[in-house]
Formats: C-alpha cells, sequence, structure tokens
C-alpha cells in the first residue's frame, strides 16, 4: 500500500502544512512570485522585511554575484507598514497557504508597536523577527546580543498572540546562546541563518562592488556553514529551527532536515529558480516515500554520529 | 511615498519558466553573438523590448540567470511563433559559457520580462543605438513596419512611422547584425569611434544632425551606453521631442523579487525614488529618469 507521507509540521503554536517555507526578501510581497509558484504547496510564504516607516534602501548597485554566492545590501527597501498593511497584506492573506509577516524595529518599542498593529490585522499566521539584517545601521543590533535578541522577543510575545520566530544572524561568536536566550524568552521557534557579512572589492578602481560597501552573502555558497548553525543550535534548544541557506536542491532540504530542522526556507534559489520552493514539496514526497516513510517527521533530527566522534565530542 | 501601486506596469502575470533549447547559434560581430532558443510559449508573448532571464541549468557558478532583451522571435513554416532569439557580448562568466552552447543544449529561461516598448507611434520614429544596445531595435522595427505581430493577443501596429535607426558601434567589426535590419522601410545611419564605418565621431552627432538639417523626431527610443542615452535624452528633452530608455540595470531575479535592479524615478512632487527596472521598467520615460549621480 502506497501512502502519502505526510509533510505537515508542528513549530510549537505555528501549524505548517509542509516544512518549506520561503524565505524574506527573496520572494518580494508574493504577486511577483505568482507566475512560477504553486502557493498552496508552501508550508508558508514570508514577504519582505516590513519596518515601521518607509525606507528608501541602499544605493545601487544592491547585489553583485560571487562564486556560487550572491552578496547583497539591499537595505530593507519597503514602504512601510501602513502600506504593507493596505497594499500588500489584503493579497497575501487571500493567498492559499500560511502568511508570516517579517518585521524590523529599530527599538523595543517599535517592534512591540509593530506587533501590537500587525496583531490587529486578519490572516497572518505568524510572526519572524528580523534581528539580523546586517545591512542597517542606525538601529540597534538587537541579533548579535543574546540579553537583547530576548528582550524583543518578550516585548512582541507581549504585543501579540500571534506565533513568533525569531530570524538569526550568523555574525555572532555564539549563535547557540542568542537562540537560547530568544527560546526562553517565548519565541515558538527559531530561523536561521540571515547572511554572513560580505565584501566585493573592484580592485582597480579601488573601490568597493557594493554601494552599500558592504553586504550579506546567501545562495549555496554558505550552504555548509548554514546547515553547521542549524545543527548545533537544534542540539541545544528546545524550540523548533528553521533551516536557512543556499538550499536549492531536495537533498540540500533532507540535510537540514537530518541535521535537526523541522522546517527550512527557500531563499536566493528563488531569484534563479523562482519554481523552485513547490517543486521540492512535490520532490520531498517522493523522497519521503522512497524511504518508506509516513511522515517528515521521521527524517528531522536523525543525524547519527560515529562512535569515535560523538566520544570526542563530549 | 506617492503613487505607491501593487501592480506596476509591467507586472503582467504572463512569464513562464521553461527548459529551453538550443536552436542556433551565430557570430554576429566580434565577440558578439545571436542564440536562438526553442521557446514557443515565451515566443508567443513577448514584445519588443521585453526581456527575459537566461542562465545553464544545474551550475551554482555562475549562480544567477542574466537579462537579455528580445532580438527577435522566430517563427516556423506556419508562420507560429516557436524561437526567441537574443544577441549578447562575450564579456563575462555566463558569455564566455555561452560561446560553448551547441544546438540541442538545454537552457533555462524565464520571461518575458519587463514592460517592452509602447506601441509605434505615428509621425517619426528615430531609434539611438549604442554597442549590444541595438538588440530591441529589429523587433521594434519589423513591428513598425507592419512585417510581424507580436505579443498574445497579437497586437496591431496602427501606426506606420517613417523610420530611422542611429547605431553606433566602437568600430566596424563590432557592428552586430545590421544585416538583419530590414533593408526597405528603414533609414540606417551608423557612427564608430574610430571612422571605420559611418560616420566618425559618436551616435549622438547623427542624432544632432538629423534633429538640426531635418525635420524633428516625434518619438526616440534608445538602448546603450548610459552616458550615450543620457545625451540622446537631453537632445530630446532640448527639443521637446518624446523619448523612452531602455536601462540595463544588474538584476539578480528579473521579476521583482529582489529590488536589486533599482533606478532613481522622479516623482510628481519633486522627489525622487528608487523603483525596480525590471518590473517598472526596463523602458522608461526619459523623463521620469533622475540622471544626475545614477
Amino acid at each position: 500500500m502506497t501512502r502519502v507521507p505526510r509533510l505537515a509540521v508542528v513549530l510549537n503554536r505555528l501549524q505548517l502544512a509542509s516544512p518549506i517555507l520561503v524565505a524574506s526578501g527573496t520572494f518580494g510581497y508574493a504577486r511577483e512570485m505568482a507566475d512560477f509558484t504553486d502557493f498552496s504547496s508552501l508550508g508558508a510564504v514570508i514577504p519582505k522585511t516590513v519596518t515601521a516607516r518607509p525606507r528608501i534602501g541602499n544605493p545601487p548597485p544592491r547585489t553583485v554575484e560571487t562564486a556560487s554566492g550572491l552578496l547583497n545590501a539591499i537595505g530593507l527597501d519597503n514602504d512601510g507598514l501602513a502600506v504593507f498593511i493596505t497594499e500588500h497584506l489584503p493579497y497575501l492573506v487571500e493567498l492559499p497557504t500560511a502568511i508570516i509577516a517579517n518585521i524590523a524595529g529599530h527599538s523595543l518599542e517599535e517592534f512591540q508597536q509593530m506587533a501590537e498593529t500587525l496583531d490587529a490585522t486578519q490572516g497572518l499566521s505568524g510572526l519572524e523577527l528580523n534581528i539580523s539584517c546586517p545591512n542597517v545601521s542606525g538601529g540597534i543590533d538587537f541579533g548579535t546580543n543574546p540579553t537583547m535578541a530576548g528582550q524583543v522577543v518578550e516585548r512582541v510575545r507581549q504585543a501579540t498572540s500571534l506565533p513568533v520566530i525569531a530570524k538569526l544572524t550568523p555574525n555572532v561568536t555564539d549563535i547557540v546562546a542568542v537562540a537560547q536566550a530568544v527560546a526562553d524568552a517565548g519565541a515558538d521557534a527559531v530561523s536561521l541563518v540571515n547572511t554572513f557579512h560580505g565584501m566585493v572589492i573592484d580592485w582597480r578602481r579601488r573601490r568597493p562592488v557594493l554601494g552599500n560597501t558592504t553586504g550579506g552573502l546567501s545562495g549555496p555558497a554558505i550552504k555548509p556553514l548554514a546547515l553547521c548553525a542549524t545543527w548545533k543550535v537544534a542540539n541545544a534548544v528546545e524550540i523548533p529551527v528553521i533551516g536557512i541557506g543556499g538550499i536549492a536542491t531536495i537533498d540540500d532540504v533532507m540535510e537540514f532536515l537530518v541535521a535537526g530542522a523541522t522546517a527550512v526556507q527557500i531563499g536566493t534559489a528563488s531569484f534563479y529558480d523562482p519554481g523552485l520552493a513547490s517543486r521540492l514539496v512535490s520532490d520531498l514526497q517522493t523522497c519521503l516515500r522512497d524511504l518508506g516513510l509516513d511522515s517528515v517527521g521521521d527524517v528531522i533530527g536523525t543525524l547519527e554520529l560515529p562512535e569515535s566522534s560523538a566520544a570526542a565530542r563530549s | 511615498m506617492d503613487e505607491a501601486s501593487p501592480t506596476p506596469a509591467g507586472l503582467v502575470p504572463t512569464a513562464v519558466q521553461r527548459t529551453a533549447r538550443v536552436i542556433e547559434q551565430v557570430e554576429m560581430a566580434r565577440d558578439t553573438f545571436r542564440l536562438r532558443l526553442e521557446c514557443p510559449e515565451l515566443a508567443k508573448r513577448i514584445l519588443p523590448g521585453q526581456f527575459f532571464m537566461v542562465r545553464e541549468p544545474g551550475l551554482t557558478d555562475p549562480l544567477l540567470g542574466r537579462p537579455f532583451a528580445l532580438f527577435d522571435v522566430a517563427c516556423d513554416s506556419q508562420g507560429e511563433p516557436v524561437g526567441i532569439d537574443f544577441g549578447y557580448v562575450v564579456v563575462g562568466k555566463l558569455t564566455r559559457r555561452m560561446v560553448r552552447w551547441k544546438p540541442g543544449d538545454p537552457v533555462s529561461v524565464c520571461g518575458p520580462l519587463g514592460n517592452g516598448f509602447p506601441e509605434p507611434c505615428d509621425g517619426h520614429l528615430v531609434m539611438v543605438a549604442g554597442g549590444i544596445g541595438q538588440t530591441p531595435f529589429l523587433a521594434v522595427t519589423r513591428e513598425a513596419l507592419g512585417q510581424r505581430r507580436y505579443g498574445d493577443p497579437p497586437r496591431t501596429a496602427a501606426a506606420r512611422p517613417e523610420l530611422t535607426l542611429c547605431y553606433g558601434a566602437r568600430s566596424a567589426n563590432q557592428l552586430a547584425g545590421i544585416d538583419s535590419f530590414p533593408a526597405e522601410g528603414l533609414d540606417l545611419r551608423v557612427a564608430t569611434d574610430d571612422g571605420s564605418h559611418g560616420h566618425h565621431g559618436f551616435v549622438t552627432d547623427l542624432l544632432q544632425d538629423l534633429i538640426t538639417n531635418e525635420s524633428a523626431p516625434t518619438m526616440i527610443y534608445t538602448c546603450g551606453p548610459e552616458p550615450m542615452m543620457e545625451a540622446v535624452a537631453m537632445l530630446a528633452a532640448e527639443h521637446d521631442i518624446a523619448c523612452r530608455v531602455s536601462l540595463e540595470t544588474p538584476m539578480a531575479c528579473g521579476f521583482g523579487a529582489c529590488f536589486s535592479c533599482v533606478t532613481r524615478i522622479r516623482l510628481d512632487n519633486g522627489q525622487w525614488d528608487y523603483r525596480r527596472t525590471c518590473v517598472e521598467g526596463p523602458v522608461f520615460p526619459a523623463e521620469k529618469l533622475h540622471w544626475s549621480d545614477r
């Protein structure tokens, strides 16, 4: 008997139909992807980060390709929360998938106010807190300080009953400490990683290529780094982990799930293969069926360490 | 932010993502080639001035697709659109690989993207091209001459403008695709930087000369290096001639998701804002562009 494997995953209060999500900043406001994507197959769509007030973004060039990677410094170009609610949210919440708004605040108060405002809207399934954008100056760098990161989550939890995901930066000495802090503060899940600080120089002109001088690196180039961070955090904290970083194939998805991720986000790959995320959902079905498994849960966190390396780590 | 629009012009739900096959590759000029890809759905829908993203499947380096403007649509013996032609110059990681692509090779394409040029106007349409910037103008010419219809449903060009193409290149051996342009119905004028073909000097000299010594054009289209396009736009503004500029901005996705291909657009309130070239352009009215400090 062939059963269709179950893809539904539970991330504390957040229940998703599939573990394949699309990452904020790589999927526009979903409208842009409508020609290429079957939204109903996705676990959730996370639209581009919204800030309290409009942001013009960084001067171009905003992206430059690197070896198997993409360096970006968009600078959270967006029209602000009010326009997000009037122009984008009505379209988003009608889509046949969960919508998780991604917000970035300049202060604890701003995070709290944005969460309150969005709590009053209809149709959202959760909030993802961008405490990790590397391309924005002026705000407090919440994501690099465990105490501050925990405070953001605490304030947002007070402001809304929506499930809360904290999106973490890898640009820290100890990502586990930040993950632990947001878990203690009541985050339903952590998503990681955001981009790695990077730089490209046009040495002949003695100038940085990006208008913002530095940017964040994403794409297949960072996958092993992201996978390692996912594995470390999944082993250390109680709340579910959403793996992000260079995922572009079903093997990548399976690696993250085996490492302990309960779900994954497809990011940069949507830029060069906009139909990828929905295809990965059916690839995952096929893969689980071929393995004879009933549910995606049977794969999550199944990494086995050889005796010797397990001993070496203890 | 004013005139915030959830569906900016150009964001029309018609694009497809397909694996196409190479039909043929032809050398057009030095380091300049024309590729023909088999992709009937895209060929049927695309308009002059629209573009598509091209990438070699399975590679992570180069990673992203690259935007290419439609050169022309290729039709089968029944007149049905089956292929898309585009020109490219060998300059980077992907184009150095592209020269080795052979008939039958698979290619990822995504399109049609962007807004394209408007329907042909009455009067005198002058196209000003620099280098590989000539590629959108073959389809513009054929549509304006009534030789071919583009789009789905095919749009009918009601107007039959007088047509001039001012085409500039560095040297005669870099003039790509001159033979492709119709000999009848198009006044083709050439300038080269080294004087090896046509006028010795800038292509904008040809435009200046035309404006000064002949009747002023009704409309100018331009595509090519940005300093050239800015000079064209200045001439158009000076003589009060409508002008459309096709920008070539680096893009990561081509369909509006990444917000990297932004350009400064003048707003009605005198301010400017960054707008995505891929979905609001690549063709803009010249007066909307904020040229300084780009």
